[in-house]
């Protein structure tokens, strides 16, 4: 299976091709956003606060910032800050200004400091030079490469009965393609392997990436149990209650079948960049404000959204359209009700496993059809709106 | 006739792909054998009945896993939710949860 792709000077396989206004910290964030207003094209995003977190904390903003410049979906990077060097050693200019220039993607950058004339001369100064970069990033040309070349994730969200039955397994038999053609999949939610985590943990090749899973699952249950309170009365969510899932653990056993069936490779932090090919599992909270970015800062080209939907009313939008900033989300859902109110917003139905007894295996083939047709240009129903959702880093620590 | 899906051999739940109401005849097929019930309770789409009695605290099964166990007795027929079923992971709200 082909589709059509930008191919970057690190070999990575890009399905779109932005021009990405970079700041290295928040304080550039009023001029950056004026200029990625004027240029055609462009994505921004602009970093939480560094200053006053712990280095786990600053490392994760930094890595983000960094993979979305490595993003194969991002043909250009227009650094912008107040200064090349943040000061922590998570944003020295060796750490992030010249990780990004080594990308050998078109790269460029305007600081505040090398500017007499200060924020006014910089503000003009990045508009030249994003528009150049716009301009450079279009020479690249699209490709006909192998399925196999793709980095994908995976986010299930207002799951259902119907998700454990159909969808998920629709995006399993994705991922056991994907990872088979030698591709890159991750999927993620740690709370939502709680009650699973045995299975998954089976899956491990190396024992310090299996370790590394269960101390994080162990974290996240821990928190749980720290909070006081029965974690069902906080996820599952009400969405889930209503539409009849249970117990977390109903709802992790029906999540886990996302992943398919391939050994795990490894247990990555968020928003970090898998080392190689295979199937990998991202420690991150489930919440689509914050998962799609970082699955975006991991390389992602194409991210899906799996939705059961049973609690979803009448022709509902969608809740984001471009959550993962630089990487489009492929919605899809497995239930044949919620298809027949949203199938306007939706991207791929993997309905008729249930109301036709499709078989599964038959579902997946018709998914990497369509996630080869996405890939090669043709737009998600998210990319055909002006709209950038508000995305989160997801956090863990404090605020000193 | 409505039908559910049962996923597992060992479940002891299956799951409703239609609306079901109380007194229905129901049916599933688990291992190329149909077996049938009578709904005990109405089981809307996307929610579970018991296809074996559940006693207190015994384990709620699907997908061959336990999902929790039920906090009231659970006869076959009846709809399996949040008011006759408890999880096990993440209970920070019972006594000595550390």
């Amino acid at each position: 299976m082909e589709f059509q792709g930008y191919v970057r000077p690190d070999g990575k396989v890009g399905i779109r091709n932005y021009t990405l206004i970079l700041p290295n910290g928040r304080g550039i964030g009023v001029l950056a956003d004026q200029v990625a207003k004027l240029v055609r094209n462009s994505k921004i995003f602009i970093p939480p606060n560094e200053n006053g977190r712990d280095s786990e904390d600053r490392a994760t903003i930094a890595r983000t910032i960094v993979g979305l410049a490595k993003n194969p979906n991002v043909g250009a990077v227009l650094i912008m800050g107040i200064k090349s060097n943040g000061g922590y050693p998570e944003f020295t200019r060796e750490a992030m200004v010249d990780e990004i220039y080594a990308t050998g993607k078109p790269v460029d950058s305007v600081f505040l400091e090398d500017c007499p004339g200060g924020a006014y001369e910089a503000l003009g100064k990045a508009l030249l030079k994003a528009r150049h970069l716009a301009r450079k990033a279009s020479e690249c040309r699209r490709e006909t490469v192998d399925l196999g070349r793709l980095c994908m994730g995976v986010k299930c969200g207002y799951s259902d009965a119907t998700s454990g039955m159909a969808g998920n397994p629709t995006v399993g038999y994705l991922f056991d393609r994907l990872v088979e053609a030698g591709g890159t999949a991750m999927f993620a939610e740690t709370t939502e392997v709680i009650g699973a985590d045995h299975i998954v943990a089976r899956r491990f090749n190396d024992d310090k990436q299996r370790e590394t899973f269960l101390a994080a699952v162990k974290r996240v249950e821990d928190e749980a149990k720290a909070t006081g309170e029965d974690i069902r009365t906080i996820n599952p969510i009400p969405a889930n209650i209503q539409a009849g899932l249970t117990t977390l653990e109903e709802k992790s056993l029906g999540a886990i079948a996302k992943s398919g069936h391939m050994p795990l490779s490894s247990s990555l932090r968020y928003g970090e960049i898998p080392a190689g090919p295979g199937l990998h599992f991202m420690d991150s909270w489930m919440s689509s404000a914050t998962l799609f970015l970082g699955f975006a800062a991991a390389g992602s080209a194409l991210s899906i959204f799996q939705v059961g939907g049973g609690w979803f009313p009448d022709r509902m939008m969608m809740p984001t359209a471009s959550a993962g900033l630089v990487t489009p989300t492929l919605y899809m859902t497995g239930n044949p009700r919620t298809y027949a109110k949203t199938n306007m917003d939706m991207d791929f139905s993997a309905s008729e496993i249930i109301s036709q007894r499709e078989p599964i295996e038959q579902a997946g083939e018709r998914l990497v059809q369509r996630v080869c047709e996405l890939a090669s240009g043709h737009l998600t129903m998210g990319e055909t709106l002006n709209v950038d959702d508000n995305v989160e880093i997801y956090l863990r620590g404090p605020g000193l | 006739m409505k039908a559910i899906v049962v996923i597992g051999e060992a479940d002891n739940v299956g799951n409703a792909i239609e609306d079901i109401c109380t007194g229905e005849s129901v049916v599933y097929t688990l291992n190329g054998k149909t077996q049938e019930l009578k709904a005990m309770g109405d089981v809307p789409f996307g929610f579970k009945m018991a296809i074996k009695d559940i006693a207190v605290d015994a384990p709620v099964v699907k997908y061959g896993e336990v999902i929790g166990v039920a906090s009231k007795p659970i006869s076959a027929g009846e709809c399996v939710h949040i008011h006759n079923v408890a999880g096990n992971r993440g209970r920070g709200d019972l006594k000595g949860a550390k």
